[in-house]
């Protein structure tokens, strides 16, 4: 019998690569092997052209301000396609720099405006200071009921939702989308974006999960559901780090929280 | 040398003595190497201390910087140096932090301030370059590299960038940077600096391959933007290259090793030619990184007057610095120290420990200190992936234990290989417990468990404390 498959594009894998976000696809390859699945992956970079509606899966990275302007103006060509990708439902995880893009605009603080893809309804603004700290969020998707996810915020960036876009979750340590509202990250369909590097996937192995579901409910009709997996060591490391962001909780940087400085 | 008067001249002496005694204290407690403590104690009192003391100071200095390689530079340096007759003081413990740079002073200078010697080496950390360079006021600056390292300690790489282009444009005229071309990035710094500058690199076809590895920092053009096109890549984003949209290639090298023989257990073999003639020399050091820092150490050499000759003896005796592939014997068994702080440090150092044959026994250890970084997501860029067929048992350890236990699962380590043991002396008890007798375990480190971990082996009597090196 052949596997069930997964198409997922790595957009921009070495232009956004900045804090080992690719751990993220290793999470999804290895939990899709130890399940039977198989996955397809194909590297999507500057210049090259795509129908994105193909993929399952869609994989947007995060990265430093003069690596996101490159992207920012690769994105004219491929912003039409992306939003069809949005809503025919294709699974997409954008971390920080790929979240912000996926908006309407990111205004830095200083320089011009780099406009998004417009795939998700709202809009960044950047700021003369950074959120540099260890974060918690409570999410609650109705399936599987509320889970937490634990990370590490690194930008300068406020990001405000739109009506058309809800918060992924509700920060319980660290300061999210733009310190302000308690919210962090957006969903849209199938779109997931979120400012948590470390990276998110591995030490939150459910929201893995959530997204291989999806992605492979864009492929297949009918998906059974997963098969659970010992997950010790993920979870000991959602634990360790939790335990972290709530220590730190209500500090400004990580930095500052330490003892000598 | 004692400017500020009679009153100046207390201060300082009050300075250095209180620096000197916190030096003494903190041997005689073993708190510590006397590595920083004596400069913070000493800038309290006397802020104007490394200034007064290294600018009083006749010797000639030089400043090593950059992400990778600065402590063995330096010490390929002081060796240069001391071959060729010249006495050296030098922060060789890689203490580069302001305290750190400032407690060479307090330690080497009388109790007037006077520093006798004929060369000051200091390695010096990114985070401390605009506060140490004015103050020292170096002869040379070499620049090694730039690849990134710990974002969350010293924000992006640019901004990293930007502190040393600063750095370099405020050298005098007499001043030479010496830079590696084989970086975009650092062969693009300060065009208008009035410094002199010399480059140095790798030029030959024994290493390298034709595309730059997954951690690869600078891959655009520096100028545009534009992918580079590398004819050969050597280490990361460290190689010949060409953009192709705007011309802007790799300068032509003044100092460059064109041939390199390399032994994963001996010494290597290598040619490098420089403005002062061709010189042949072999490095006890192992790994294609070392051959990088001996072409820096004798470009920052020749910048400074000395007899680059002297790099031949001076490099054959060459022992690893602490934590670079030190070898320990612990008893019946060997533990070889390796100090990973980025991707680059660490896929490097897996390379060189991967030519070696079999399986092998590790020890990993990270922990959330200051001097380490909080945020450990770069674990994710290290090519761990190559290693896991290797792995014939590992401990995990540090306060990240959990975190470094489930990178290795996903980089395909079977669980039942893999035991977490976050207190340290534990740790290494359990990871040398699976070590057969004449076999070696691998510690593989980050800065403050590498500390705490060489601290157990002092109490063994397995090796001295670094700070009698």
């Amino acid at each position: 019998m052949q596997p069930l498959t997964m198409r997922i594009c790595h957009l921009y894998p070495t232009l956004l690569s900045v804090a080992g976000d690719r751990g993220n696809l290793f999470a999804i390859q290895r939990r899709c092997e130890w399940r039977g699945f198989a996955t397809e992956v194909t590297e999507v970079g500057v210049g090259q052209s795509a129908d994105f509606t193909q993929y399952d899966l869609i994989l947007f990275h995060g990265g430093q301000d003069k690596e996101m302007d490159v992207a920012a103006r690769d994105l004219v060509d491929k912003a039409a396609s992306l939003r069809d990708a949005v809503e025919a439902d294709v699974a997409v995880l954008a971390v920080c720099a790929g979240y912000q893009l996926l908006g309407h605009y990111y205004q830095p603080f200083t320089g011009p405006r780099l406009e998004g893809v417009g795939a998700l309804d709202l809009r960044t603004e950047g700021g003369n200071t950074r959120f540099m700290n260890h974060i918690a969020v409570e999410c609650d998707f109705a399936e599987g009921g509320p889970q937490t996810l634990v990370g590490f915020e690194n930008h300068s960036g406020r990001t405000y939702l739109g009506p058309r876009a809800a918060p992924l979750g509700r920060v319980v340590a660290g300061s999210g989308n733009n310190g302000e509202d308690g919210g962090e990250g957006a969903r849209y369909r199938q779109v997931y974006g979120t400012y948590l590097h470390g990276p998110v996937l591995p030490k939150n192995p459910w929201f893995t999960d959530h997204l291989i579901r999806a992605g492979l409910r864009h492929r297949y009709a009918e998906v059974a559901p997963l098969a659970a997996l010992p997950d010790g060591a993920e979870e000991r490391a959602h634990t360790a780090a939790m335990q972290l962001a709530m220590r730190l909780k209500g500090k400004m940087t990580a930095l500052e929280a330490t003892v000598w400085r | 040398m004692t400017r500020g008067g009679p009153l100046g001249t207390a201060r300082l002496a009050a300075a250095l003595a209180a620096g000197k005694l916190a030096a003494k204290t903190g041997r005689v407690l073993r708190v510590g190497g006397g590595t920083s403590l004596p400069g913070m104690v000493a800038r309290r009192i006397d802020p104007g201390v490394l200034r007064k003391v290294i600018g009083g100071s006749r010797a000639r200095k030089i400043v090593v910087c950059g992400s990778n390689g600065k402590t063995t530079t330096s010490r390929m340096l002081a060796a240069l140096a001391q071959a060729s007759g010249k006495r050296v003081t030098q922060n060789r413990t890689g203490s580069n932090l302001l305290q750190g740079v400032t407690a060479v002073a307090v330690n080497g200078a009388s109790l007037l301030g006077t520093l006798d010697t004929d060369v000051l080496v200091f390695e010096i950390d990114e985070a401390t370059i605009r506060r140490a360079v004015p103050e020292i006021e170096p002869d040379v600056v070499i620049v090694n590299n730039l690849f990134r390292d710990q974002l969350d300690r010293y924000g992006e790489l640019y901004s990293v960038a930007a502190a040393l282009e600063n750095m370099i444009r405020g050298l005098p005229p007499e001043a030479t940077v010496v830079l590696n071309g084989d970086d975009p990035m650092v062969a693009s710094f300060a065009p208008d600096a009035v410094c002199r500058r010399l480059y140095f690199g790798v030029r030959t076809d024994d290493v390298g391959t034709q595309v730059p590895e997954h951690a690869a920092d600078t891959i655009r053009c520096v100028k545009c933007q534009h992918d580079l096109v590398y004819s050969k890549a050597y280490i990361s984003h460290l190689g010949a290259y060409v953009c192709p949209n705007c011309g802007y290639s790799r300068p032509p090298l003044d100092v460059a090793v064109t041939h390199a023989e390399l032994d994963p257990v001996g010494a290597s073999r290598i040619t490098l030619e420089t403005p002062a003639g061709t010189l042949t020399y072999s490095l006890a050091l192992q790994g294609l990184h070392n051959v990088y820092n001996s072409a820096g150490a004798v470009a920052g050499a020749l910048a400074l007057g000395l007899d680059p000759a002297a790099a031949s003896a001076a490099f054959a005796g060459l022992r690893p610095a602490f934590g670079r592939l030190e070898d320990i014997p612990a008893g019946d068994k060997h533990i070889v120290l390796a100090f990973v702080k980025n991707p680059i440090s660490y896929n490097t150092t897996l390379r060189t420990i991967m030519q070696r044959p079999g399986q092998k026994h590790f020890l990993s250890a990270h922990s959330n200190a200051v001097t380490d970084g909080e945020d450990f997501a770069w674990l994710w860029d290290i090519d761990l992936e190559e290693l896991a067929p290797q792995v014939a048992s590992l401990v995990t350890s540090g306060t990240k234990a959990d975190e470094l236990a489930m990178r290795f699962k996903y980089a395909g380590v079977p669980e039942e290989r893999m035991r977490v043991v976050a207190e340290r002396p534990a740790a290494l008890d359990a990871a040398l417990a699976e070590v057969p007798p004449g076999g070696t375990l691998y510690v593989l480190s980050g800065y403050t468990p590498l500390h705490e971990l060489r601290r157990v082996m002092v109490q063994r009597g397995w090796v001295p404390p670094f700070w009698e090196e």
